[in-house]
């Protein structure tokens, strides 16, 4: 449903997104997980249809968003990482604006619009003003005008940015209902609990290029049985043969990342090998995508 | 097909929240009436017709005193100036209280000394917190002067038969015949040096006399450019309101949609047109009521400046269109604002600017569409001659300025 081939977006030397290839089929919640910068907006943009690709071709429901936008765009919705909603008017007024930009009209619309006010539940909110709700309603009326069309294929740039946990639970619920109807969601978020909840298969993006992909079990057997610990204190002058035999992720002055088998038992050993009060903490994480998040970026999902 | 119908939806979103914020909308209709009655004041009349005092203290008395101060009590400037004869020391309280607009003595003897071409004074005293009047008193009595210093040089021998006739305030049929065939003589001898045959003079009678010079107030001469600053005011918010669709997300995300952005932009397009439709119909309205604008001139005056207010608000669209943020869009479009408004006799009018300054107003976009409009509404002018070219380059600026807008719209989403 929603296809990417040898995606790359290039801003002069600069590459944000660099030869990006998958798949999101019908009925299926795919995990961009990347940070900051990591290039998942860009091809959030580019699928979209607001960034031109430098190279490569989308897809959307079989219809290139570059040579046949306007049907690829007809099966697309998008919930972007900002707010796009006019402040001034109703819940229900933006949805009849955003309902009519997807091309539906008369009695259509007006059903569409109940139905997703009930999805999100805004109904008793629909004729307030949108400025007079709160971030989490608002983020959910953001989401509500990307899904009054129906559309096939469902782009969300971390929607739940902000939002209380009684919204991204209605929100989270909203989206898993969508995929049981057979929407193909592409979903960016920076919480790794919400991804493992989710998705059917993620994607780890880094500067630029996806750097694994597959089903979250996939993911995790990529970690093995090893455990990632942290450690921080003041590194400068600690020779980094001290840890040759463990795989080290990270090595800065004040930062150690490394994995380790059966963390716990080695941690002792570890320690001794440092002089008294150069670490200050100390982590251990067990096998998790986020961990596995860190051996493949060296940086947390929030930096 | 169903896409069609997004400019008209883009048109009533648009709409909907413009009269949400009542007090925008009333200041793009206000703000130019007050200024205009403001205005108005300063120029030293209430409002209405641009009238004043005009007092005379005539110690001579004589036949040629009477001729000078009689010039404004007939024709043209007996609409605008009531004129007092007064003593010297009430034309002095009168002009301390600033209650004249100017105040002429004439001094004892000036009649003799014209006759005998000797130096003489008229004393003319101006009230300074006037501009207007008081020029225009100034003004009169020089051309009054010269035409004086004329008949001396022309007719020094037909006043030299006058003079006795005045002094003895006799004046018998005979020297008369010989005094006025002696004039008609002159002429004739002068006629072809004076009045050489070199233009064919074309008698036109002219249909419409209802607004002649004699409605012509210095309100009503700013009233065009006062409906000029309210369609000025609203194309600048709504130019800056693009800017501000962009920044909250919704113009990006409408490219995510099927609709093209450049639906969006004739929406907006559609919006300004339905509020200068309403500017103009309010302030319309007001003219006719308040300055006795011809009802028949009420429909071409609207179309006019409606087709004003669109070409003006392309301009805007496209100084927003080319800015990098939605602060430096505020601060241009602002800044261009002002000397639009200054400079294209939105202000002041054109006819009261020195005259340099007036033809650079009248090359501004705005300044050329408001001349035309004036020259037609106020000086009753024939329209095909003085609309015809504003409206064919207002037509081009706007096709243009459209096609160049609706191609930096879809740019727009990059820079936000």
């Amino acid at each position: 449903m929603i296809k990417t081939q040898s995606l790359s977006k290039t801003y002069g030397q600069f590459t944000a997104a660099d030869d990006i290839n998958f798949e999101v089929n019908p009925g299926e919640i795919f995990g961009l997980l990347g940070p900051n910068g990591a290039g998942k907006s860009t091809t959030i943009n580019c699928i979209s249809g607001l960034l031109k690709p430098t190279l490569g071709e989308v897809y959307i429901n079989g219809f290139s968003v570059l040579s046949d936008a306007i049907k690829a765009k007809a099966s697309l919705g998008l919930v972007p990482q900002d707010l796009a909603l006019y402040e001034d008017l109703s819940g229900q007024e933006n949805l009849n604006f955003w309902g009519q930009a997807y091309g539906l009209t008369g009695d259509q619309l007006k059903q569409r619009i109940k139905i997703v006010l009930e999805q999100v539940g805004l109904t008793s909110r629909a004729k307030d003003l949108v400025n007079t709700y709160s971030g989490g309603m608002k983020r959910r009326l953001n989401f509500a005008c990307a899904i009054l069309h129906e559309p096939k294929a469902l782009l969300l740039d971390e929607p739940t940015v902000g939002v209380d946990p009684q919204s991204r639970e209605h929100l989270l619920t909203a989206v898993e209902a969508l995929k049981n109807q057979g929407t193909a969601v592409l979903y960016t978020t920076h919480y790794m609990e919400e991804a493992e909840r989710l998705c059917d298969r993620i994607a780890i993006i880094d500067h630029g290029k996806i750097i694994a992909m597959g089903t979250v079990a996939d993911l995790r057997n990529q970690m093995g049985e090893k455990d990632l610990i942290t450690l921080q204190g003041d590194f400068s002058e600690v020779d980094e043969a001290t840890l040759e035999d463990f795989e080290v992720i990270e090595w800065q002055d004040q930062t150690i990342r490394f994995m380790a088998e059966n963390a716990a038992a080695k941690l002792s050993d570890i320690l001794s090998r440092f002089k008294p009060g150069q670490i200050k903490q100390t982590a251990v994480q067990q096998a998790s995508l986020e961990s596995l998040f860190i051996k493949l970026t060296g940086r947390e999902l929030r930096d | 097909m169903v896409f069609l119908s997004m400019p008209s939806t883009v048109a009533s979103i648009r709409l909907k929240r413009i009269f949400r914020e009542k007090w925008g909308l009333f200041s793009w209709l206000a703000i130019p009436l007050v200024i205009m009655f403001l205005m108005s004041l300063i120029a030293g009349v209430g409002g209405g017709k641009l009238t004043g005092r005009l007092l005379v203290t005539d110690y001579d008395e004589s036949t040629v005193s009477q001729f000078v101060t009689g010039g404004f009590a007939q024709g043209p400037l007996a609409e605008i100036f009531t004129v007092k004869q007064v003593e010297e020391n009430e034309g002095k309280d009168i002009m301390d209280a600033g209650d004249a607009s100017a105040w002429i003595i004439i001094e004892k003897g000036f009649g003799d000394a014209f006759i005998n071409n000797h130096n003489t004074t008229i004393k003319l005293v101006k009230n300074p917190a006037q501009s207007i009047l008081p020029q225009m008193v100034e003004t009169s009595m020089k051309l009054l002067i010269e035409a004086a210093s004329y008949i001396q040089v022309l007719f020094s021998k037909e006043l030299s038969v006058l003079k006795p006739m005045l002094e003895q305030q006799k004046f018998n049929d005979a020297d008369l015949v010989v005094l006025t065939l002696g004039i008609k003589k002159q002429i004739e001898r002068l006629e072809e040096t004076i009045f050489p045959p070199q233009l064919e003079l074309i008698k036109q009678e002219v249909e419409n006399t209802e607004t002649e010079q004699t409605n012509i107030s210095f309100g009503f001469l700013m009233f065009p450019g006062a409906v000029f600053m309210a369609l000025i005011f609203s194309a600048n918010s709504m130019a800056v309101n693009i800017w501000d669709d962009a920044s909250n997300g919704v113009i990006p995300r409408l490219s995510s949609t099927p609709s093209a952005l450049s639906a969006y932009f004739n929406g907006q397009v559609l919006a300004a047109f339905g509020i200068f439709s309403l500017i103009v119909l309010v302030l319309g309205l007001f003219g006719v009521l308040y300055f006795e604008i011809p009802v028949q001139k009420l429909p071409v005056m609207m179309l006019w400046l409606v087709f004003s207010g669109l070409v003006i608000y392309m301009l805007f669209c496209l100084i927003t269109l080319l800015m990098p943020t939605t602060k430096s869009a505020n601060i241009v479009v602002n800044a261009t604002t002002f000397p639009l408004l200054m400079l294209g006799g939105s202000f002041f009018p054109m006819e009261t600017m020195p005259g340099w300054l007036a033809t650079i107003g009248q090359f501004l976009p705005n300044g050329y569409l408001l001349k035309g409009l004036k020259d037609w509404l106020v000086r009753s002018e024939p329209m095909a001659e003085v609309m015809l070219w504003p409206l064919i380059m207002g037509l081009v600026m706007f096709v243009v300025l459209w096609a160049v807008n609706r191609v930096l719209i879809n740019r727009l989403i990059h820079k936000v």
